[in-house]
């Protein structure tokens, strides 16, 4: 009988491991559609590199087969866990495969540590309160800029990658939640947690997610919005799940563009002709089930053509940003995401889109690596080109 | 832990010089001897014991495979082929340590589709799923056929270990559907085997349609779970896709009445396939972690697929089954006949995994071990079977899963009682082995042949097997690996 400790925040998913996964493989490559998934797979061939050779190492370290060792690293972390396999696999545990392999991840972190440079999310984050080690912004003077107010009905959660690296996306965002008139704010954040997740290091993670949920708090707050598909799925999925359940709404910013237009309190007065390719980002694709809605809203921008790349929504190749592989494997991240943008390239788009700070990021890092003079926009960088004209 | 048997292998050479030799072939990142990585390749679903290899390569051509085989054949270092890994017998599981040669990851190419021949040469990696899509993209006019198992499992492991198929009725076994093989012998040689066998350099990809009528040398590597030689091309035969398809249900009542409807309806000769599960099996497939059965419901299912070119054709092949079912009614039989459409749309649609295969079984995944009594089985026998493994599995406390198929044209069946269960749960295994163990001994009692078997198994055949077949597969084994560094152990080498 295995004993797990019970300090493992991930102990149900290492138990789960024993119990469930034949290894028949199906979580292989795209189910029934029978396309290449698994960017870590794929790349490093070995079965210790798919989510059933992750789920044998889990039971190889359970049961005292292997032994720890810095040998264990890269099986255990060059995985973005896009959760391709998960989307796969039909057997009982397929929703839990990514929680797996975190649990695992989590495991390897008191034994081995995590992969080099993976560490720097943590401790950047004591030093400044974002994994980017950038000096902390309280966001005073964004408040300051866009006039808004201590207390309000939104708090707007801009999230690191955003705030410290794709400053236009969280411009355009500030902008357009400034033109629809909602009652919303900033507040002083700290990391969402999720890189710090997806990498086993839970060392600060209930204080921070604490914190957050204290600081909105003080906001009188009671709906979250994040243009951050990263911190939505850690703010609706994680809290929870590391202990720290709150009652706030929260909103990708995706979600309130189709609500707006839903209820026809904006239309568009200009046109974006443009042929524009979506790139599904894994945490809101996957990981929360959202595919349709991005596709309704680019379709209703007058003159932007959508154009699907061969592998999309639920089958869509991860950027390869995810999981600690940019900051733990910079190379091969921007070589997933080229994988990705060579299959935009057969769309004839000129523009990738996304939802998510970390796909643009890793997009744009790999069309300018291999000249794909691709334009990668966010959707609300799009909607920020448009005019957009708000009813009351 | 993971047990490693006392290996002679490295007196003569170093783990070392193996590892430095193995990179010059494969080079540095298709190579490892690392224990995390080494792991997933020392076990499978079943109770068979585990075994760590000392390395595990992935090949990119047949070029560095014959470097291989001779460096091998030269030290003697076991080589141990895998694909998938998913054949329940415990066939990739080095048994004597060495290397495992991964074909699934590279080496899985689709080489050429002969439309007017229909047939399909294949590396050694390609997959059913892999294979299906092909067909679909590039020759929807043409079908190949798919086994009950994941849509990951190796096309040519399950030829070559003579696995069934969805066409099973009509075909027989997967390896009667072979028309080639490349293969590379223990002395570094390649052998083209089939009508491809003309010519000195490569063959022509438009020259693999026949097996025959040259001597059978396919025989040679067929069913020997890779101990004489690695395959590194296989052609297979296709076939047109119908026009037509219809598939039945019938759920028989009373524990043997299954048996009559498979071989009847087999012997009408126009069935493709005809597969029939205990009715616990069908509750799996519906999401029911621990089905039992329940007084008045029927005992089996069977699935009959019919296929037709024209509307005639099929209109009379329909009719013929029908009638094959009201004559074993009138004949105190009791089965019921339901369009399996019509069945399917009561459940999710999950259910539909069973029927449009190659699709994951639900029914096969449930837990993290998998083990089973595969086997070729007498026809006339199966009603005893199926009574006395029944009450084995009860005995047990284990439901019911026996799985039949009805082989071309009724001549012969399959057999194949199946367990899932918790394989890292304390005692579970033992249990289920014991259980197997048991319908093993039955089964083979009673004449059942297994096939993909497990080292154990083997040994209980050994035991009934006639000297003389013993001793001629002594001998061939020794003439074609004299140094038994093709997958040693298996069936007891």
């Amino acid at each position: 009988m295995v004993i797990v400790n019970s300090g493992i925040v991930g102990k149900e998913f290492l138990e789960m491991a024993l119990e469930r996964c034949i290894k028949c493989s199906t979580c292989k490559y795209g189910y029934k559609n029978y396309e290449k998934s698994c960017p870590s797979g794929e790349h490093f061939l070995f079965e210790s590199y798919w989510a059933s050779g992750r789920i044998r190492t889990i039971r190889g370290v359970l049961l005292g087969d292997l032994e720890w060792s810095k040998e264990l690293i890269d099986p255990i972390f060059a995985c973005t866990t896009c959760g391709a396999c998960s989307d796969s696999c039909q057997a009982p545990h397929a929703d839990f495969i990514v929680e797996m392999i975190e649990a695992l991840r989590e495991l390897a972190v008191q034994h081995i540590g995590p992969v080099k440079n993976q560490e720097m999310l943590v401790s950047r984050c004591i030093e400044n309160c974002n994994p980017y080690g950038e000096v902390n912004s309280t966001n005073e003077d964004l408040k300051v800029k866009y006039d808004l107010p201590d207390k309000a009905e939104w708090v707007y959660f801009i999230g690191c990658t955003s705030n410290y690296r794709q400053q236009s996306l969280r411009d355009a965002t500030l902008r357009f939640l400034k033109k629809t008139r909602i009652n919303f704010t900033l507040i002083d954040e700290h990391c969402c947690t999720s890189p710090m997740i997806r990498t086993g290091q839970l060392s600060i993670v209930n204080e921070y997610m604490n914190y957050n949920i204290a600081e909105i708090k003080k906001t009188e707050a009671n709906k979250i919005i994040t243009s951050c598909a990263g911190c939505y799925r850690t703010l609706v999925k994680d809290f929870k799940k590391y202990g720290v359940p709150h009652n706030f709404e929260v909103y990708h910013s995706l979600e309130l563009v189709e609500k707006l237009l839903d209820k026809q309190k904006i239309e568009f007065g200009s046109e974006f002709n443009h042929t524009v390719t979506y790139h599904d980002p894994c945490h809101l694709g996957r990981h929360m089930g959202i595919y349709e809605l991005p596709r309704k809203i680019y379709r209703k921008i007058p003159g932007l053509k959508l154009v699907e790349m061969k592998r999309n929504r639920n089958f869509a190749w991860c950027c390869g940003a995810g999981g600690g592989v940019k900051i733990g494997y910079p190379d091969w991240a921007i070589d997933i995401s080229k994988e990705r943008l060579e299959e935009a390239k057969q769309t004839g788009a000129s523009i990738v889109t996304s939802t998510c700070p970390f796909c643009k990021t890793n997009l744009q890092d790999a069309s300018d690596k291999y000249n794909f003079d691709f334009q990668v926009l966010d959707l609300m960088e799009i909607l920020d080109q448009l005019e957009i004209n708000f009813k009351k | 832990m993971t047990s490693i048997k006392e290996r002679k292998i490295y007196d003569k050479i170093s783990m070392e010089e193996v590892r430095i030799r193995l990179e010059e072939i494969f080079g540095a990142n298709n190579v490892s001897n690392k224990q995390v990585d080494l792991y997933p390749y020392s076990y499978d679903m079943t109770e068979c014991t585990k075994q760590m290899p000392d390395f595990v390569v992935i090949p990119e051509n047949k070029k560095q495979l014959v470097e291989l085989v001779k460096f091998c054949n030269n030290h003697v270092i076991p080589i141990v082929p895998y694909i998938s890994g998913n054949n329940v017998g415990g066939l990739t599981i080095p048994e004597r340590g060495g290397i495992i040669v991964d074909f699934g990851k590279k080496m899985n190419k689709i080489i050429y589709v002969d439309d007017n021949m229909m047939y399909a040469l294949l590396e050694p990696g390609v997959t059913f799923g892999q294979l299906e899509k092909y067909l679909e993209n590039h020759f929807p006019h043409l079908r190949y056929s798919y086994p009950f198992a994941p849509p990951y499992a190796g096309v040519v492991g399950n030829v070559i270990l003579s696995g069934m198929n969805n066409m099973s009725c009509k075909l027989g076994s997967m390896g009667d559907s072979i028309n080639g093989i490349e293969v590379i012998t223990a002395d570094g040689e390649i052998a083209r085997i089939g009508s491809c066998f003309y010519g000195k350099d490569e063959a022509d990809v438009k020259s693999w349609w026949s097996r025959y009528p040259m001597p059978d040398l396919m025989g040679l590597f067929i069913n020997w779970q890779g101990m004489s030689g690695l395959v590194t091309k296989c052609a297979v035969q296709l076939w047109p896709k119908p026009n037509f398809k219809k598939v039945y249900l019938a759920a028989t009542f009373g524990l043997t009445d299954v048996a009559s409807i498979l071989r009847e309806a087999g012997r009408t000769d126009v069935v493709d396939d005809i597969s029939a599960v205990s009715v616990e099996v069908v509750k799996m497939s519906v999401e029911v972690p621990e089905p039992t059965k329940y007084p008045g419901e029927p005992d089996f299912a069977a699935l009959l697929v019919i296929s037709a070119k024209t509307k005639k054709q099929f209109e009379a092949k329909k009719e013929i089954v029908e009638e094959t079912v009201d004559y074993l009614n009138e004949n105190g039989k009791n089965i019921i006949l339901a369009d399996v459409d019509e069945f399917s749309k009561l459940f999710n649609l999950r259910v539909r995994c069973y029927l449009d295969l190659p699709a994951a079984l639900l029914s096969l995944v449930e837990y993290s071990g998998l083990t089973w009594f595969g086997s070729y089985a007498p026809s006339h026998k199966l009603e005893e079977l199926i009574e006395k493994v029944d009450k084995i599995f009860h005995k047990h406390n284990i439901p019911a899963f026996i799985y039949m198929k009805s082989m071309k044209s009724s001549h012969y069946s399959i057999f194949r009682p199946i367990m899932r269960y918790r394989k890292f749960k304390g005692g579970e295994e033992e249990r289920y082995h014991s259980c197997l163990e048991e319908i093993t001994d039955t089964c083979i009692s009673l004449g059942c042949i297994p096939y993909k078997t497990p080292i154990w198994m083997t040994a209980k055949l050994r035991e009934k097997i006639n000297p003389g077949w013993l001793k001629l597969f002594e001998k061939i084994k020794n003439c074609m690996d004299p140094n038994n560094i093709f997958n040693p152990g298996r069936w007891n080498t």
